[in-house]
């Protein structure tokens, strides 16, 4: 058989691969992983059968979601405000009032449009390679796949024919690699576009002119500056409001225990744009990583205002600025944990807030009930939020394909659909 | 890669044409007689780089049907069939497959790669998603019993690239493989 010969030839040179590898040279890996990846999921003493949690392709109908679960503080009051677009994650808004969602997996951008006093989702794009992030601007929206960077101007007056983008895929010259590369994007209060490029491995030596990185560009893709090192797997951000810092979550890394390295959010000092956070070496309030290793692991590392939870998934923030809450919600960052696939006992899938106090900041809970930890089951994944206009804030379920409407007070503006 | 996962162009003109005689009753029927031209009657396909779907867990299925449908994942000989499926097709199809037996193809399984295929699919933790018996969960295939020749263009193109945006969980695991690893691990899952 000629496989089977060719299979001998391949292995002797896998035998002497794995003399290299025994003797300590630069090909040596964990089994069971690339021969990037440093994780050893052994020395983790964790149940190695964890496993990221799927998506489902398909959403549940309307009485099927797990509303009647969600807990609020006093005054608050959740309803349904659209459903039945499977893979809900990012959300962006037209100038028009057309909601724009990115996915992941499914490789859908939905358009969420009223009619006739009806929420509708329509496809407005499918087949792209996980398209996270999405921004809008001057009538534009700004579509960032994994591979692939889009434009499509007038979005608004061409939703059921959005015809042939403006490709700017060269112009950002984003890498390809897949792994933490889904993106998130926006535009900062300096007019810029930011855009991060996530580690891609779970724990490895990055190359650290590509990866790991937050970035900003101009709109075209011209004039790229690092803004943020060292970050693993940024998927949100926003600016606050009063001093218009960066703050940004970020997903710790797997197979180091079930209690973490916690998850982080960070805040990017003004005038310290470039700043280090300190991946692969140091982690969440100065761990050293048990698998990368180097003489003074958090030297010079800006260490994160919070630690958001062991495995969390914090993925959205934004900073409220509207009438509707209460006071105290004034600038309070609003943080969607997607909850945890890399622990036995699952943690997050909430929503919490973060108040911020100079560089730091406090994490307390504020939507709840999608987690039930005495059975460790979990009924819905909080992705992204969004605060609309009337300042009621949107949060979307991924695993459900629904966005809930989170209001406080006046029951007229409440429960107006 | 996507062009070693087509069957010969004669093959789906065939099926197709053979399609509406196969029909036995409602929709359902019809739609698994189009299947079952390619990929066996009882889901165990008998033609070459075509994947047995025989036990398949439904939310893999699921979840394939929706990607080639949606162009995520480009099956040029499954664009044509998948495009007009509405989801619930979709689950009807996968919650079909995955109540059918799972029987090996009658490839040669070479014994001596299956002892490599086994101590590399520990190596690379095949298992902590594909479960112990490869029989798969989920939205992981089952790969015990799937044909060798499908096997193998597929690992391949999780490596190489094509494959990987839809599933990035499979990049790592499949980095760095040498063809005659990917070989060994075709061969004992198919062994199964």
């Amino acid at each position: 058989m000629s496989i089977s010969t060719s299979y001998r030839r391949g292995f002797l040179f896998a035998g002497s691969l794995a003399l290299v590898m025994a003797a300590g040279g630069p090909l040596a890996a964990q089994p069971g992983f690339s021969t990037m990846d440093k994780s050893n999921p052994a020395n983790s003493k964790q149940d190695t059968n964890l496993k990221p949690i799927p998506t489902p392709p398909v959403a549940p109908s309307v009485d099927k979601l797990p509303l009647d679960k969600i807990k609020l503080p006093q005054g608050f009051k959740i309803e349904v405000w659209s459903s039945g677009h499977p893979g809900a994650r990012t959300m962006v808004m037209g100038d028009k009032g057309t909601m724009f969602m990115g996915t992941r997996v499914i490789g859908r951008v939905y358009a969420i449009t009223e009619k006739d006093g009806k929420r509708e989702a329509k496809v407005l794009l499918q087949g792209l390679t996980q398209p996270n992030g999405l921004a809008f601007k001057d009538g534009s929206l700004y579509v960032f796949a994994i591979n692939k960077v889009f434009r499509y101007d007038n979005i608004e007056s061409k939703l059921d024919n959005p015809g042939t983008p403006v490709e700017l895929t060269e112009a950002f010259g984003l890498p390809d690699t897949v792994h933490h590369n889904w993106k998130y994007v926006d535009f900062g209060p300096d007019g810029k576009l930011y855009v991060q490029v996530g580690a891609n491995c779970n724990i490895c030596e990055i190359n650290p002119g590509v990866h790991g990185q937050i970035r900003r560009y101009n709109a075209d893709g011209t004039g790229m500056e690092i803004v943020a090192r060292g970050v693993r797997n940024t998927v949100g951000f926003d600016w606050h409001p009063v001093t218009k810092e960066l703050w940004f979550t970020d997903n710790g890394r797997d197979w180091a225990g079930n209690g973490g390295p916690e998850d982080e959010l960070n805040r990017v000092p003004k005038g310290q744009e470039g700043a280090n956070f300190g991946f692969p070496y140091c982690h969440a309030n100065g761990i050293p990583d048990p698998d990368v290793k180097r003489p003074n692991p958090c030297a010079g590392v800006q260490l994160p205002a919070a630690l958001t939870g062991p495995h969390a998934a914090g993925l959205g923030i934004k900073f409220y600025t509207g009438d509707m809450f209460p006071k105290e919600y004034k600038n309070v960052a609003f943080i969607a944990r997607h909850g945890s696939w890399n622990r036995e006992k699952k943690f997050g899938y909430d929503v919490a807030i973060a108040r911020t106090s100079g560089d730091k900041a406090k994490i307390s809970p504020f939507l709840t009930g999608l987690l039930n930890e005495e059975k460790n089951e979990q009924y819905g994944r909080p992705s992204y939020v969004f605060q609309m206009k009337d300042g009621s804030l949107l949060v979307s379920d991924e695993t459900n394909g629904a966005v809930y409407r989170i209001s406080y007070g006046n029951p007229k503006t409440a429960g107006k659909q | 890669m996507t062009t070693l996962l087509r069957p010969p162009v004669l093959g789906l003109a065939a099926v197709l044409m053979a399609a509406p005689a196969a029909a036995q009753s409602g929709p359902l029927a019809e739609k698994l007689a189009l299947c079952a031209a390619c990929h066996g009657e009882d889901g165990n396909s008998k033609m070459e780089k075509i994947p047995s779907l025989a036990g398949q867990p439904a939310f893999y299925v699921l979840n394939q049907l929706f990607l080639m449908r949606e162009g995520v994942r480009k099956v040029e000989a499954m664009a044509a069939i998948v495009k007009d499926l509405k989801d619930q097709d979709l689950t009807d199809l996968s919650e079909h497959y995955a109540k059918l037996a799972p029987k090996r193809s009658d490839e040669p399984i070479d014994p001596e790669l299956v002892k490599r295929g086994k101590e590399l699919a520990t190596q690379q933790r095949c298992a902590s998603c594909h479960l112990p018996t490869l029989a798969g969960q989920e939205q992981m295939p089952r790969v015990a019993r799937q044909r060798i020749d499908y096997l193998v263009p597929t690992l391949k193109s999780y490596r190489d690239h094509p494959r990987d945006g839809a599933d990035t969980a499979m990049s790592q695991p499949v980095g760095g493989l040498h063809d005659a690893d990917i070989t060994a691990l075709a061969h004992y899952a198919a062994s199964l």
